[in-house]
């Protein structure tokens, strides 16, 4: 019976006593109900007149709902909105294929060959994420500014192309993989390629399903860089976009929030979409281990 | 030359294996020294000189390092960093963790679950500051009316420097949580279910289990959050931001400041003494590397991988 | 207040009088439309080509809209490369952009900015400019351009773009409720602080008063009003707080805000004028200090009725000054195109080049024509809003004296010490002071 149950159910979709349920619903709510306030406000001040938006204490559900006023009104102050969205497609996409190519052979690399030097290369390639951003940007804006990249897409996406987290991340995934499936490929006279390509990198899907969502969200919410190579309307991305309805004196929240939550909605809809390859990657690579 | 080929290993099958690593490691470590170590090194050069973007670099030897050395405002900073992580990383790990297996379970709702607990994530930073100030507001807060009854309720959470970390902490694991929640479960999948189904043949509970196939399985990731939590704690500098810009951006006196705020300041505030921001980075740069040294000197103990790596 | 309406008459006449007077040396083609214009703009020499930057984007719609009639009507063939820059980020982007050579010809400046580029030598000294075109740069009055002045000689580095004055935003249904009679520009610290005792209900949780929030619209227009330059001597040379003006004006707002009539910061949420002019819009507060750049927000309330009235007078001095702050426009030192951008910055501050200010509305145009100040005024619409009561408080006003770290240390840290940690004025104006004098030069 025991042993049914443990092959039938998986451990990942135990199931689970009635009081450990009754307190991990409980535990779930409350975190919820706090993870949801930000955006729930964000939501209801996308559909608020102005004249809602200073009520103290903030109101969560509008008294007069405007949402098509509001969407009409950001449009009109932002009327490049659509252009903005496609500009940040276009990078995300750039920045996440690229950190898939280079960031997936690297963190091979680093994970099963040896070669010399490779502990102090991948300490220093780590080292690069402990310096913040504000302390180097003059400097690189300055090298990409003589490369001739200023208010060029390059300028926008070839940085973006290497990282050291997601080397990192894709690092520590592959060596949770057996290394037995490798071999008996490498035996079969595969080169490191093929083998990355058709052993590990299906091994890895939960890791790559993470890597995706949290690469993507990065670059599309990146802010201050895009902000700083970026002049023209051809070469600006949505928060920079965004932005510019933030002003010195006023800001019209009801219409910023409209657009943020517009430029949320992608994410959200990826993220669902991927989030079962967390839980169900393994199986839906076909392998079974 | 031969000697020099002997650094790549002592057969024609390892000295293979070793140009094959480089290869595949070239681009990304390459594009990365040149997109970010060469203006790392930049900058880190800057800290020994006067200068503020718009006049000529003056070489000033260490006076930038003596200056932090006698600066109560860096000290300040460093010491609320240094409070931030070490109260940041355990909540933002156990809780992350918690939630990670939560909702790895069988449970009603666990995709909507994990699509609100992402949702900070993308949320935008200024919904975020503004409900977040509103949450901890004197009076008028959240946070107020939950406290009132224990007779707290006129706490100044956003002003009083002996309170405002706590509303930092607490937005900053808000931030974070569903990011390491990701990773999480990605790592949990990757714990082999025949361990599982050995560990219950042998009639180990679920706390076992837990303590002796989960965590052991899960430590690659546990060390990879562990060591980007850690990292990205010590650079604190949307959430003071989030928190504090309504108030007073840095907290009373400097009492939420941290050091990659207290650089930011430096660097692009007013005066614009970007020498000395340069400075500030080369220390919170040192301090980080040694803990992160130490992480990974001290992962052999503890973090298990299915296979010795390149061997 | 018909009084100091005559005098804004009298002075901009004057204005007008000696600032046609002087401006003789070239005429353009085109007739002018009536009326002596203050600033007439003159022809380029040459077209080519300039870059551009502005913080807002509604003024670069304004701003663009009146480049593009300088191109068509004084400089054929000239192009201008119109940017916007959102302003969170402005300055920053400017610093990052300084040691690659690529700062804009022309941009935008702000007076407590204005110190830290002019002593790097990043702007080009615009008054040989000035001088050939025949304006009299004190037209402008000295709130809005003795800031942008630089050197021994007082040259004017910027052309200003606008004016922002501070009045009293207050609620009229408030004051009828209360029995009291509408404040008119002659009352006193007396009547203020009478008033506001008598609007506060600590019941109903609404306040009389909050007046302090922020350089800009909040306690220094108190101490200027006692006739002391606000935190900083003009010519940076010293901190004024502790001095008898700035103490007796903080002592005034602190004992009001002791006896329970304003809130504290925490209380309103944050410290910004934002801040407290959305706690004011939400019907907790009475009366608050409040910007010109507010009222097309202000005129947007539809829950109660409201007017603005001029800063009360201090019962001595008989004064009240409003802090006055104008944007300006600056030329990049190192252009390569020197004359060109003088001249299109001539240009925006003439009469012709402001009137796209004056018709959008929102934004005061600077330059003091009385047609165009009328027009600003008529583009608020059929209001009973006394938009004229921002006019009458740039004559007696006092410009921005702080710069550099001062302007953000001074719009929370002395405000927070003071009204909601509980700070004696002493104590917290002596820290403000200890920390201005590290910022002084030498």
């Amino acid at each position: 019976m025991m042993q049914k149950a443990a092959r039938d159910i998986p451990p990942s979709y135990e199931r689970v006593p009635i009081p450990l349920q009754v307190i991990s619903y409980v535990l779930l709510f409350l975190g919820a109900a706090i993870m949801l306030l930000p955006f729930v406000w964000m939501v209801s001040t996308a559909c608020k007149p102005p004249q809602e938006l200073t009520r103290i204490p903030v109101t969560f559900i509008p008294e007069n709902q405007v949402c098509r006023a509001n969407l009409d009104g950001l449009y009109d102050r932002v009327p490049l909105f659509n252009r903005y969205l496609l500009n940040s497609a276009l990078t995300t996409a750039g920045r996440t294929l690229g950190q898939l190519i280079t960031c997936s052979l690297a963190a091979y690399g680093f994970a099963r060959f040896k070669f010399p030097g490779r502990n102090i290369l991948f300490a220093l390639c780590l080292a690069l994420l402990m310096v913040p951003l504000q302390a180097f940007i003059i400097q690189e804006f300055i090298l990409i500014n003589d490369l001739g990249w200023r208010d060029t897409f390059y300028a926008l996406i070839v940085p973006g192309t290497f990282s050291a987290f997601a080397l990192f991340l894709l690092r520590q995934a592959f060596l949770q993989i057996p290394i037995e499936l490798e071999e008996a490929a490498m035996i079969d006279g595969a080169n490191p390629l093929q083998i990355l390509i058709y052993i590990t990198l299906p091994l890895s899907v939960p890791a790559l399903a993470a890597f995706g969502v949290i690469t993507v969200q990065a670059a599309w919410n990146d802010f201050l860089w895009p902000l700083i190579v970026s002049y023209s309307p051809e070469t600006r991305v949505l928060p920079v976009g965004l932005s510019f309805l933030i002003g010195q004196r006023n800001t019209p929240f009801n219409l910023l929030m409209m657009g943020s939550f517009l430029g949320t909605l992608p994410m959200l809809i990826l993220f669902i979409l991927l989030q079962r390859y967390f839980i169900e990657g393994i199986s839906m690579s076909g392998v079974k281990r | 030359m031969s000697s020099f080929l002997n650094l790549f290993g002592k057969t024609p099958l390892t000295r293979r294996r070793a140009l094959w690593g480089l290869l595949l490691i070239a681009p990304n470590t390459i594009g990365l020294f040149l997109f970010f170590g060469w203006p790392i090194l930049q900058s880190f050069r800057l800290s020994f000189y006067e200068w503020n973007a718009f006049n000529t670099p003056r070489f000033v030897d260490i006076e930038n390092f003596q200056r932090l050395y006698d600066d109560p405002m860096f000290r300040k900073a460093l010491t609320n960093t240094l409070k931030l992580v070490g109260f940041v990383v355990p909540l933002e790990m156990g809780l992350s963790l918690s939630l990670a297996l939560l909702l790895n379970q069988r449970l009603r709702g666990r995709i909507l679950f994990r699509t609100i607990y992402f949702l900070p994530v993308v949320t935008s930073t200024v919904a975020a500051s503004i409900v977040w100030a509103f949450v901890f507001q004197r009076r008028y807060g959240l946070m107020a009316a939950a406290l009132e009854p224990f007779g707290y309720g006129d706490l100044n959470w956003l002003v009083d420097p002996d309170l405002v970390l706590f509303p930092i902490v607490v937005v900053t694991v808000w931030q974070r949580i569903g990011f390491d929640m990701v990773l999480f479960l990605a790592g949990l999948q990757n714990v082999p279910r025949v361990l599982h189904e050995a560990a219950m043949i042998d009639g180990a509970n679920r706390w076992q289990r837990f303590r002796h196939v989960t965590l052991p399985m899960l430590s690659p990731t546990t060390f990879l959050i562990l060591t980007l939590a850690t990292i990205s704690s010590f650079q604190i500098f949307d959430q003071v931001y989030i928190m504090t810009s309504r108030t007073i951006r840095g907290g009373v006196g400097g009492s939420a400041r941290t050091l990659s705020l207290y650089l930011y300041e430096s660097g692009f505030g007013q005066s614009s003494d970007y020498g000395y921001a340069s400075a500030i980075a080369f220390i919170l740069f040192m301090i980080i590397l040694g803990i992160t040294i130490l992480q990974l000197i001290a992962q052999r103990r503890w973090v298990y991988y299915e296979t010795e790596s390149g061997e | 207040m018909s009084k100091s309406k005559t005098l804004v008459v009298l002075l901009l006449g004057a204005l007008v009088i000696s600032g046609v007077s002087l401006s003789s040396i070239s005429t353009p083609a085109k007739a002018q439309d009536g009326g002596e214009a203050v600033i007439t703009p003159v022809a380029c020499a040459e077209p080519g080509e300039l870059t551009m930057w502005v913080w807002d984007d509604n003024w670069g719609k304004i701003i663009g809209d009146s480049i593009s009639a300088w191109e068509d009507t004084y400089c054929p063939g000239a192009e201008v490369d119109l940017q916007v820059v959102p302003w969170g980020e402005y300055w920053d982007v400017l610093t990052a952009n300084a040691p690659t050579g690529e700062l804009p010809d022309v941009f935008n400046m702000a007076q407590d900015r204005f110190y830290f580029y002019a002593k790097n030598d990043v702007l080009l000294n615009l008054q040989p400019y000035w001088d050939a075109a025949g304006v009299d740069t004190t037209v402008w009055g000295t709130g809005l351009v003795d800031p942008y002045r630089w050197g021994d000689n007082g040259d004017l580095y910027a052309g200003p773009v606008n004016w922002d004055t501070v009045a009293v935003f207050y609620n009229k249904d408030m004051f009828e409720a209360a029995g009291l009679e509408l404040p008119t520009a002659d009352w006193t610290w007396d009547d203020f602080a009478e008033a506001a005792r008598a609007l506060t209900n600590p019941d109903e949780d609404v306040y009389g008063a909050a007046v302090y929030m922020e350089y800009q619209a909040g306690y220094p227009n108190w101490i200027a009003a006692t006739g002391t330059t606000p935190d900083v001597e003009a010519g940076q040379t010293r901190c004024t707080l502790q001095d008898e003006g700035s103490v007796e004006a903080l002592n005034f707002l602190k004992g009001l805000y002791d006896e329970g009539v304003m809130p504290s910061v925490s209380i309103v949420g944050g410290s910004s004028a934002d801040d407290v002019f959305n706690y004011w819009a939400s019907g907790r507060v009475a009366m608050i200090t409040g910007g010109s750049w507010k009222l097309p927000d202000a005129l947007k309330i539809e829950d109660f009725g409201w007017d603005v009235v001029q800063l009360p007078k201090h019962p001595e001095t008989g004064r009240s000054r409003s802090i006055l702050h104008a944007v300006g426009y600056v030329a990049n030192r190192q252009t390569a195109n020197p004359d060109l951008a003088a001249n299109l910055i001539l240009y925006l501050v003439s009469d012709e080049g402001q009137k796209f200010f004056a018709e959008a509305g929102g934004v005061a145009p600077a330059n003091p024509s009385p047609e165009l100040q009328q027009m600003w005024i008529d583009s608020f619409g059929d209001t009973d809003v006394n938009v004229q009561t921002f006019v009458d408080a740039t004559v007696d006003s006092q410009g921005v004296t702080v710069f550099g770290e001062i302007w953000d240390a001074i719009n929370t840290e002395i405000v927070l010490n003071i009204f909601d940690l509980g700070l004696s004025v002493e104590e917290a104006t002596q820290l403000a002071c200890e920390f201005i004098d590290t910022q002084l030069p030498e």
